[in-house]
């Protein structure tokens, strides 16, 4: 049962990169674009905290190396997100609130699977990845870490830490737009997009009360600072390493009930953007 | 000129549309993005590396950058106005499309100003941030600003027109230049490598970076208002020009 799910998962991602490589093959030039487009967008994130660095000599009681470390994990990030988040199905409110989830129900395949599958984009979405990959090479090179198969399997768990809150994060806000499709159509863009420039930060340095917030109320320091640093060996604020997985953990049951409960709102009343001439409400 | 005011208060509401409450996340993540940075400047200039600017100017920069963000860097409807309907609205009405585009910007920047801007410059001294301009040439230099700011953008409007359509393309990339270039971010005079000498003169400097400048102190007037005056000068001929040869070529097919 589980290994046909696996097998039907599979099969679906590779039909989602195959209609990416039909849209690079198809309309080279615009693909391209869009990839320009995402390598921009993510540099001009990491490069302004990183030439901070590099211009003051570190940020914080962290060396201009550390930060790029840093960097190159927020790049990783940025660049797994792009992989498999091309289908607005991690912006998922935009889903929600353009009335889109009626196309998914359509389908005789269940939401979830679909919402796993459908913004798999190796060949247009994998350049901020090949990038992050490359910088994480380059600065363990200059910080001269000793890479283990147990740092690299640490580093998926973290990768996969950050993914997980930072998609729950979406979802729990994005439940808003069930409600109020129009004035939550862009939450999820909020929520994940405006709040990236923040997960750049290295809080190293800082006040505890700028410090805890980050790491309690809003998990933007979990998104690269709080990681980066159990990579390097030296978990901040002596706090356990498995720290981000409880919040990993809390926030994705969080989401999952408050997610559901605003489903089953908008099954029952459904929801009406279009106007007769085609553009949206 | 009532009519125009009218757009720009259509604008403002058209904002508000969804009820206040859905403006909080917004104006939570500036928040909360500001406070952390004014921090952030505090550890990285207590280092004591001279850069030319005090730590009072650099707080005074990065609080002033994010209370005036839309000022500084201008964004219109106009790269969304082929996908959006905005080009319904904007050909619809005797009105000026340039006009209309000024007057809808700046009537949806207004929520943001009264319910960010303003408590947070009311708070700068509990954080202690002083807001007070080194002169008074700040104001024409942000005038200026905010009409290179609209030339700008209406050179990337007319590339998304070329472009077919690619609005959101368009707009990441401009957001992503600008946001480099224009020194909103990271004040151009403190660029590492030597960048901040050959960057100076390019014409997104003279955008958020030229104003903020003049309005801490750690340049000259005279220096940067002939410049953005320049950039001014070269660029609205320009957009204008390409403007109205791109006009012809916009199509639109629904949202």
């Amino acid at each position: 049962m589980a290994a046909s799910k696996i097998k039907r998962i599979l099969r679906l991602l590779a039909i989602s990169a195959k209609m990416d490589l039909a849209w690079l093959l198809r309309d080279t030039k615009f693909a391209l674009m869009g990839v320009l487009g995402d390598i921009l967008a993510n540099l001009s994130v990491v490069s302004g905290v990183y030439l901070i660095a590099l211009r003051f000599g570190g940020i914080g009681g962290m060396s201009v190396d550390e930060v790029l470390f840093m960097m190159a994990f927020s790049t990783l990030t940025t660049g797994v997100f792009i992989l498999f988040g091309s289908g607005n199905n991690i912006h998922i409110s935009r889903i929600i609130g353009r009335g889109q989830l009626e196309h998914l129900f359509m389908q005789p395949l269940p939401l979830k699977t679909q919402l796993l599958t459908c913004g798999f984009t190796p060949f247009t979405g994998g350049c901020n990845f090949v990038m992050g990959c490359i910088l994480l090479a380059v600065s363990a090179a200059r910080l001269e870490l000793h890479v283990t198969i147990w740092w690299l399997l640490a580093l998926l768990f973290y990768l996969a830490v950050t993914m997980t809150i930072i998609i729950a994060r979406a979802y729990l806000v994005s439940s808003a737009a069930f409600y109020a499709p129009v004035a939550a159509e862009e939450i999820a863009h909020t929520a994940i997009d405006g709040t990236w420039q923040l997960s750049t930060f290295p809080l190293s340095g800082m006040p505890l009360f700028i410090q805890l917030p980050l790491l309690v109320i809003f998990p933007e320091g979990l998104l690269a600072w709080f990681p980066s640093l159990c990579l390097l060996g030296r978990p901040p604020l002596n706090l356990t390493e498995l720290y981000p997985l409880a919040y990993a953990l809390v926030i994705s049951l969080l989401a999952g009930f408050i997610f559901r409960k605003g489903l089953y709102y908008y099954v029952k009343k459904g929801s009406n953007r279009y106007v007769p001439y085609g553009f949206r409400r | 000129m009532v009519k125009y005011l009218r757009t720009a208060h259509m604008a403002c509401l058209e904002k508000t549309n969804g009820g206040l409450f859905y403006l909080l996340p917004d104006i939570l993540v500036k928040i909360c993005t500001l406070i952390p940075l004014v921090f952030l400047w505090r550890v990285v200039m207590a280092s004591g590396v001279k850069v030319g600017m005090s730590m009072n100017q650099m707080l005074s920069y990065t609080y002033a950058a994010a209370l005036l963000a839309d000022l500084l860097v201008v964004k219109t409807p106009a790269t969304g106005w082929l996908s959006e309907g905005v080009l319904l609205k904007l050909y619809g009405r005797p009105m000026s499309t340039i006009g209309q585009l000024v007057m809808l910007t700046a009537g949806g920047w207004l929520p943001t100003l009264a319910l960010f801007s303003l408590p947070m410059a009311l708070i700068s001294p509990l954080l202690g941030v002083r807001l007070m301009p080194a002169s008074v040439w700040f104001i024409p230099s942000l005038v200026l600003c905010v009409s290179l700011g609209f030339a700008v953008d209406l050179l990337f409007a007319c590339l998304s027109i070329k472009l077919r359509n690619m609005n959101w393309l368009v707009g990441r990339i401009q957001a992503a230049i600008v946001a480099v270039l224009s020194g909103t971010v990271i004040p151009i005079s403190l660029l590492p490598l030597g960048l901040g000498e050959a960057m100076r003169y390019q014409p997104f400097a003279s955008l958020g970076g030229a104003p903020l400048s003049v309005f801490v102190g750690s340049a000259a007037p005279q220096e940067v208002l002939p410049l953005q005056l320049m950039w001014n000068a070269l660029l609205w001929p320009a957009a204008l020009l390409i403007f109205k040869k791109s006009q012809e070529g916009m199509v639109s097919y629904g949202g």
